[in-house]
Formats: C-alpha cells, structure tokens, sequence
C-alpha cells in the first residue's frame, strides 16, 4: 500500500472517492470494503474510518473515563482494523468483528485505570469530561441550580452505568447507545441470544431501581 | 421485552395494551422503564474533535514507518530472549550430565581421539590387532583357492 496515497485519502475531512451503495442493494457491505482494504484500497479504509469513527469515539467515551483516552482507543481499534487487514476474513460481519477489538480493548483500558479517579472538573466553554454535555452559562431560563441538578444527574447515570458487572454494562451500551440489536450483541459478547435478553433485562432492572431518585 | 418496549424498540401491540391496562403493577413497572430510559438518553457523548483525523493520521503513518516483523524480532524482546537463552542453557547442561547423546561422555570422546593417534602405545597394538585380522584374511583366501580347485576337479 502506499503510504502516500492513504495519507493524501486520510485527510481531515477528506472526500472519499469510495462511494459505496447501502447494503443489501447493487452495492457493497462493510466486510466487502473490507476485503477491498486486504486488496489495497486506500479510499476504503477511508470510508470505514469515516462511517465508524463518530460510533466509536461514543462507545469508547462511555466505557472510558475520559475524552481524550475514548478518542486514544478509538483510532486503536482503526490502527488495529489495519494492521489485520491481510489476515480479514470476512466469515462474520464486519461490525461484530469492529465491537470484538473495540470491546477488547475497553475492557483492558478499563482494567488498567480503574484505580485512577476520573477527573472532575467543570468548564463553560467545552464539553465536560465527565458527562460529555456542554456546560451553558445560565440564562434567564435556566439557573445556576437547574445547571447544577442536571450535572449531578449526569454523573449519576454515569455512576450507575459504570457500576453494572461489566458484560452488563457493555449490554446496555451496546444496546442503548450504539442501538445494536440482541444478535449483535450476542456476537460480539460471544452469547446466546436469550443470554444477552437476560443481561440486559438485569442491567435496565438494575439501573431503574437504582435511578429511581433521579427520575 | 419491557425495556424495548419503554425504548420504542418494539411496537405495543394491542394484546400488550390490553394487559397493561387491566394489570396496575405492569403498568408502573413500564412507566418506571419509560422514565429510565429517558433519562438514560440524557447522557450524551461528544463528537470526535477536529484533531481525531490528524492524530489518526499521524498513527497510521508511524504505522507504516515501522519495519515489518520479521523472525529477529523476537530477539529484541528481552524476557524471550533471556527465557531463550535459560532454555539453552538447560538443554546444553542436560546433554553433558546425563551423558546422553551418541558420542556419549566427554572423557570418552577424549580417550577415542586418543587411541587413534599413531605412536602411542594403543595405537601401535590396534596397528597390530588390525594387522592379525589381515593375516587371518589371507589364510581364509587361501583355504578359497584350496575349496576353488575341488570344485574344477570334481
């Protein structure tokens, strides 16, 4: 592959000249861009960086601790896709495979700071570390003290969510958040689907009397 | 099911409607699920900033900049190396005590090189150990040439 050419197709916001049709029609699926990356194609490693790149920095946020480490991650999962590129084999989808290196890395990043404190601070300008949201000055509509209940209700539904035994938290990330259905993420967790029902129904039962307060 | 349900992942379907509205617990149960979810939803995550392609970018060219892996590698690992190198060792150190191999001992070895030199003492007697086999030899071609002639004389 020459370098060159990637670098000049991985721009900041590149127009990609791999412009493939939605799945299911004449077109092509994620693993079939894939396989066009094994082949050598700059452009289609492009679209998938650009197609994944917004899904992973989110899931990355939610089972990091931090902004800067979820988008650290999430060019590792992208780094890794391409170091496999000559080893892909697209005997599953391509998404299950993306949330497998994804997942695996999470739960290393996770193991390994997870005696670090994640930092708490507040800024008006950017989006705060913590709950991902914008911090507004308050205006006539909304008051310091509403600005405040809402951070703290931030917080805890993070808290919550961290707290859940692992598989049941990346469950409900996968399937709130990234909106994967059960066999997706069954594949990835590598369960039967009627175990992933099961997960989830214990985290979304978990989290509601744990919520209830906030609600 | 319940959760999908407060979600909006899965459709009421009107045998569900008519369940939650004749059975009070069901119904405050999926009002409490409506009202997690909601405020699940409430936690958002940022988009990825300006700088995430460029930092990609400078990754992927590290990357490419990398020599490929190839068998040396291995080496500059120092616990493998230092794992390989224990590993040797106790081979080397098992061959030579338990004496095994096909050479046998050491001391063997020396006392075979030994005896093969020509002027020592042992080399002279198996000089002339080899040389009572060669006269034996001779006698037994001897005895041929005896058996040879009965045969063309019957």
């Amino acid at each position: 592959m020459d370098p060159g050419a990637l670098m000049a197709a991985m721009g900041p916001h590149p127009a990609s000249s791999f412009q493939p049709a939605v799945a299911g029609e004449e077109g092509y699926t994620d693993a079939e861009v894939m396989l066009r990356v094994k082949a050598g194609d700059e452009s289609a490693f492009d679209y998938l960086v650009q197609k994944y790149r917004r899904p992973l920095v989110s899931f990355m946020y939610r089972m990091a601790r931090n902004t800067a480490a979820a988008e650290d991650l999430a060019q590792e999962v992208f780094l890794r896709v391409y170091r496999s590129r000559q080893t892909y084999e697209a005997s599953a989808k391509f998404t299950t495979w993306l949330y497998r290196i994804a997942t695996n890395l999470a739960v290393n990043h996770a193991r390994d700071t997870r005696h670090e404190r994640p930092e708490v601070t507040v800024s008006l300008d950017e989006p705060d570390e913590e709950t991902g949201t914008t911090l507004d000055v308050p205006d006539s509509k909304s008051t310091a003290e509403e600005f405040l209940v809402r951070r703290e209700r931030m917080l805890a539904i993070r808290a919550k969510v961290e707290a859940l035994p692992e598989r049941q938290k990346l469950a409900v990330i996968m399937h709130k958040y990234q909106q994967m259905d059960y066999k997706q993420i069954a594949d990835v967790l590598k369960l039967s689907e009627s175990a992933t029902k099961s997960l989830l129904f214990r985290a979304y039962e978990t989290l509601r009397e744990q919520l209830k307060e906030f609600v | 099911m319940m959760p999908d349900l407060a979600s909006g992942l899965m459709e009421v379907t009107p045998e569900i409607r008519g369940h939650l509205a004749g059975c009070v617990a069901c119904a405050g149960k999926m009002e409490e699920f409506r009202q997690t979810m909601a405020l699940l939803d409430e936690w958002k995550a940022p988009e990825p900033s300006p700088y995430f392609d460029v930092r990609l970018q400078a990754r992927l060219r590290e990357e490419m900049a990398k020599p490929q892996a190839g068998w040396l590698t291995w080496f500059r690992r120092p616990v493998l190396a230092a794992a390989l190198t224990v590993l040797l060792g106790l081979g080397v150190g098992l061959f030579f005590t338990k004496g095994g191999g096909r050479y046998g001992s050491a001391d063997n070895v020396v006392a075979v090189i030994d005896s093969t030199e020509p002027g020592t003492a042992v080399g002279d007697l198996q000089a002339l150990e080899k040389n009572h086999d060669l006269y034996a030899d001779f006698d037994l071609l001897d005895d041929l040439e005896v058996q040879h002639d009965v045969v063309a004389n019957p």
